[in-house]
């Protein structure tokens, strides 16, 4: 066994060092390989890692599955890893938000696989995978943007039309906009038993969803110089939208100790109008076993916020393989495996979104005849087209650290936006300093 | 006679008054737990719903035949979770009550320098949280090989309860008197006869109660644990919990049937247990 | 070869000072030293940049953090009389029923098989504001129309932190003192009657007393044991909003794993430690004198 792993590294040691000579089939054959596994867990995420039998049969390298944990935990896992130089397994989940935290830790896949296994994903999803010109990651088919969800009766009623132009001046639709959504947020909410509309309060979902509104007004998060630039006027509007909301009671009182699940769960329970989501839950809001809002549910694009720009803060699951990886052309080639083209129409069966065109044309086909099936794809593949990744410094969390209770300060009154922002920037410039960024 | 009446009236009233008072706490002990079985038995839209529906309208085992079947169709490792937990939290109380009792035996028969210093020491190094350990225990884990395998998990809890056992031991060792092992001593024990025979069945009640206590926190403990597992080699039950939630997702009734699961053998145990318990603690308090 | 032989104290000690050694003192070492260092996990090369007191020196001049070591004084001075005032209740209605003790005594001990992660869960539900059991309730009773922010409004997720807390904590306390009751002479009470004292006089001066060295011994695990509530704050509140339920272990947890600055991490570890230490030490001498107490009245 010894014998054999030596000559293995030997020959993979030739192959990388003459990657053209390669130029290897895929899967290709890794005969007696063992690769160690870090992925993530969860009911979500599992259906795929039946791909990995084939895998090793089509390949007979084995996969050891070294840890499974949900998104946050194998956050932590790694980053005790590399504080104690514990790096020697290959295969990692990864997430394009959490990717920039690790610098330097996981190989470029554009060189362990040729360029044609990459020509199917969708560009920007690669973009958002390549960090300092490194490809760290390939996308798996879970690729998150968010879209609007609403209760379709709500703009049927006759009465509620009226009503609302009559308040507001202009007809009833569904929101194109994000100051129409506040506009009808208002006129749906009747707190404590309705609101008209909910947002994520704490973390880095409200620093992402503050972030994304800011893009879509025009600001920027960071300038050119790599200085935090978000106490912009740009960022005092998308602040004061969230404010606004929560004043009118138009979102429920609790939202700033809501997270995904508790809004989810939120416009499940048949009490809020209007939800901007992800695509993970649409299936979910039309069970009539788990939603009273199925068939009632309505999903459009993104609005736009004052930039005349959709909000589109994304990020999407996948796979890294480590620098210290003994055998990487064969986790590259396990890599590519679960993120080639069957494994994604594997994955999206079952709801998520694909990161390759030919499976978003293949999803699209297959939805034919589910009207609602259709309306969730095309107005996730619309978000899509316009969808932006968090900005790529590896502060990003520790900034979203230093944000949210700020954020959170401003929307239960304790500051004004501008007081709120100036304050977060000023921490935010200290952080970037300290990391060595400014 | 009306005096006698009156008493006698006064009396049943409050005898009435405590017996709803603790009704009314044991219902409030109850009513969390009575509501994580009934969620688990429901479907969602109703445990989410709005108005409430107080009155459950469809119950099913769904959740807990979703939870054993295959990964893919909202099945969790359960077996394995289940496996590790019972392996981790029985193997860790069986040590820590070894160690528990020579340490107490230690501690209530002899006398040696310094003994209250040593005593506060090592109740001490419970007060050290385990956010503050997990970090440094996982790199010395990580030299030693011992991240993701039992036996790390055994020798993190063993050093958890070690500090309670030892305490509840002891103040039971020092309620058995003396006279009653050097009795045997002279009746031709030698003194680990004497030990096993006289001083072990009299401290026994002490023993169950400092076990039960052990087990317990070994069976709950999530923060180390979150730590140093990792898969389904040594991932315990309250880690598992973690696998009902995604990024943005969170299963409340598969959750809630986990927690089932989970709480039941604890249940069971401390039922059988009870009887020990309280007289065993009684005795240890006081005899300081 | 006799001078080789270890007295027999030190060999029953052994193994319970080798396995704590191990376990507590070597990584507690590890990370007093790191509290010296600007480590971060994603820079393990850090650990050896030595700072001095940096760190401290921030602590003590950061006013977030003290504001946090008051609010955790706070709820455990707080969370820990209350759960002995009810324990204490409880115990002495559990103690009058003879019969179905066992089964009353093992509902007692019920909130303890919870795993306090758990009980985080359970009781951020209960106490959501929009389709949890408690406002539903309030408002199904007609007690109010409102949606009452239980988790926002700083004072009322204290509450609510207080509640879930007490709920899972108080069976130690029941547990305890209940363990006294039973044990207490009969004698002693059935002379406070003949005397003529009043129910109120015999529990103040006959029966206190005699269960104070079970209340201290209770007392003293809890608050060894505090960490405990960590689990539930992290899942309840996580120390938000705007800091406003921010305790010691959200704030060392957050900044050792989510910011990665685990130099910083151990260092306001070691400031919270101190704290444990003081109230498990204040304990620890009370129990010694209510021990010397009742060893003098019996």
């Amino acid at each position: 066994m010894r014998y054999s792993t030596t000559t293995l590294c030997a020959v993979v040691a030739l192959a990388t060092a003459a990657p053209v000579a390669m130029a290897q089939e895929l899967p290709g054959s890794f005969d007696g390989v063992t690769i160690d596994a870090k992925l993530i867990g969860g009911q979500q995420y599992e259906t795929l890692y039946s791909r990995i039998a084939e895998w090793e049969e089509a390949t007979g390298a084995t996969v050891n599955v070294i840890s499974k944990k949900n998104h946050f935990e194998l956050d932590r896992e790694i980053k005790s890893d590399i504080a104690t130089g514990q790096l020697s397994w290959c295969v990692g989940s990864n997430h394009s938000s959490f990717a920039p935290q690790y610098p330097g830790i996981y190989a470029d896949l554009a060189t362990l696989l040729p360029e044609d296994a990459l020509a199917d994903f969708v560009d920007a999803n690669i973009q958002a995978a390549t960090l300092g010109g490194k490809l760290v990651m390939l996308p798996r088919a879970q690729f998150d943007v968010s879209a609007l969800y609403y209760q379709k009766d709500l703009y049927e009623d006759a009465d509620n039309k009226s009503a609302f132009e009559a308040e507001y001046g202009y007809p009833l639709a569904v929101p194109e906009t994000w100051d129409q959504v506040a506009d009808q947020a208002k006129f749906f909410a009747d707190a404590p038993n309705f609101y008209g509309t909910q947002y994520a309060g704490k973390e880095e979902a409200i620093a992402g969803r503050f972030y994304e509104l800011l893009v879509a007004n025009g600001g920027e998060f960071l300038n050119a110089e790599g200085e935090p630039a978000f106490n912009s006027e740009a960022g005092v509007e998308a602040l004061q939208w969230f404010v606004d909301l929560y004043d009118a009671k138009a979102v429920p009182v609790g939202v700033p100790n809501y997270l995904w699940d508790d809004l989810g769960q939120g416009f499940a329970s048949g009490t809020v109008a209007l939800n901007l989501d992800w695509p993970g839950w649409a299936s979910f809001f039309n069970d009539p076993d788990a939603s009273r809002v199925a068939g009632n549910v309505g999903v459009a694009p993104p609005p736009k916020g004052s930039g005349d720009k959709r909000t589109g803060w994304s990020g999407f699951h996948g796979f890294s393989v480590t620098e210290d990886c003994a055998n990487p052309e064969a986790a590259a080639s396990l890599v590519w495996f679960l993120t080639n083209e069957d494994s994604q129409k594997l994955e999206s069966a079952a709801g998520p979104l694909p990161t390759r065109d030919s499976v978003w044309t293949y999803v699209i086909e297959e939805a034919k005849g589910d009207d609602y099936r259709t309306e969730v794809l095309e107005a996730f593949q619309e978000a899509a087209a316009t969808a932006f990744p968090v900005p790529q410094t590896p502060s990003w969390i520790e900034i979203t650290n230093v944000l949210y209770p700020e954020l959170q300060a401003a929307i239960l009154g304790d500051k004004t936006p501008q007081e709120a922002l100036d304050d977060a920037a000023k921490e935010s410039t200290y952080i970037l300093e300290d990391a060595g960024e400014l | 006679m009306d005096e006698n009446a009156t008493a006698r009236l006064k009396k049943t009233a409050s005898n009435w008054t405590l017996n709803v008072a603790l009704f009314v706490a044991m219902a409030i002990i109850c009513l969390p737990g009575l509501w994580i079985v009934l969620n688990s038995l429901r479907p969602t839209v109703e445990i989410m719903a709005k108005p409430p529906i107080w009155i459950p309208q469809s119950l099913s085992f769904d959740a807990y035949v979703a939870m054993f079947s295959g990964i893919g169709e909202g099945g969790i490792p359960v077996i394995s979770y289940f496996r590790n937990s019972v392996i981790i939290a029985v193997t860790s109380t069986i040590i820590s009550l070894a160690i528990g009792m020579s340490g107490g035996y230690a501690f209530a028969r002899y006398r040696f320098k310094g003994k209250g210093g040593w005593f506060l020491g090592l109740m001490l190094t419970r007060a050290v949280p385990g956010i503050a350990l997990s970090l440094p225990l996982f790199f010395l884990y990580a030299r030693v090989g011992l991240i993701d395998t039992h036996a790390g998990m055994i020798l993190a809890y063993t050093a958890l309860n070690v500090p309670f056992t030892i305490w509840l031991i002891d103040g039971f060792f020092r309620q058995v008197p003396r006279d009653l092992a050097e009795a045997a001593q002279i009746d031709g024990c030698t003194r680990w006869q004497a030990f096993w025979q006289v001083e072990f069945p009299l401290a026994r009640p002490g023993i169950a109660s400092a076990g039960i206590f052990a087990f317990l926190t070994s069976w709950n403990e999530f923060a180390l644990a979150s730590q140093l597992t990792r898969s389904t080699d040594s991932k315990t039950l309250p880690v598992g919990l973690l696998d009902y939630t995604a990024e943005f997702t969170i299963d409340w009734r598969g959750m809630c049937a986990l927690a089932v699961v989970m709480i039941i053998p604890a249940l069971i145990l401390t039922y059988a247990v009870q009887k020990h318990l309280v007289s065993g603690l009684t005795t240890g308090a006081i005899k300081g | 070869m006799k001078a080789w032989r270890l007295p027999p104290p030190v060999l029953l000690l052994l193994p319970a000072v080798i396995v704590l050694a191990a376990i507590v003192l070597l990584p507690l070492l590890l990370s007093l030293y790191s509290s010296f260092t600007p480590f971060r996990l994603t820079r393990p090369e850090t650990i050896y940049d030595w700072v001095g007191f940096r760190n401290y020196e921030r602590i003590f001049t950061d006013a977030d953090f003290w504001i946090a070591f008051g609010r955790t004084v706070l709820l455990l001075t707080v969370a820990l009389n209350l759960e002995m005032i009810l324990g204490l209740g409880l115990a002495m209605l559990v103690e009058r029923f003879t019969r179905g003790q066992r089964i009353l005594r093992t509902i007692l001990m019920f909130p303890m098989m919870f795993s306090p992660i758990l009980v985080g869960f359970q009781f951020k539900f209960m106490f959501n504001d929009n389709v949890g059991l408690v406002n539903n309730a309030l408002q199904s009773l007609g007690l109010t129309d409102q949606a009452i922010p239980w988790l926002i409004d700083g004072t009322l997720a204290f509450i609510a932190i207080c509640v879930a807390e007490v709920w899972s904590s108080t069976s130690v306390f029941a547990i305890f003192i209940l363990a006294g009751l039973m044990a207490m002479p009969r004698d002693p009470l059935e002379a406070a009657r003949v005397d003529g004292c009043t129910p109120w006089q015999t529990f103040r001066y006959v029966t206190w007393p005699f269960l104070m060295p079970f209340a201290f011994i209770a007392m003293t695990i809890r608050s060894l044991d505090v960490a405990r509530a960590y689990d539930i704050i992290k899942i309840m509140t996580d120390g938000g909003p705007a800091g406003r339920t921010e305790v010691l272990w959200t704030l060392i947890a957050r900044t050792a794993y989510s910011d990665a600055r685990m130099g910083m991490a151990n260092a306001m570890a070691y400031v919270a430690i101190l704290l444990s230490i003081a109230f498990t030490a204040y304990f620890f001498s009370q129990l010694g004198k209510a021990r010397a107490q009742v060893a003098a009245d019996w």
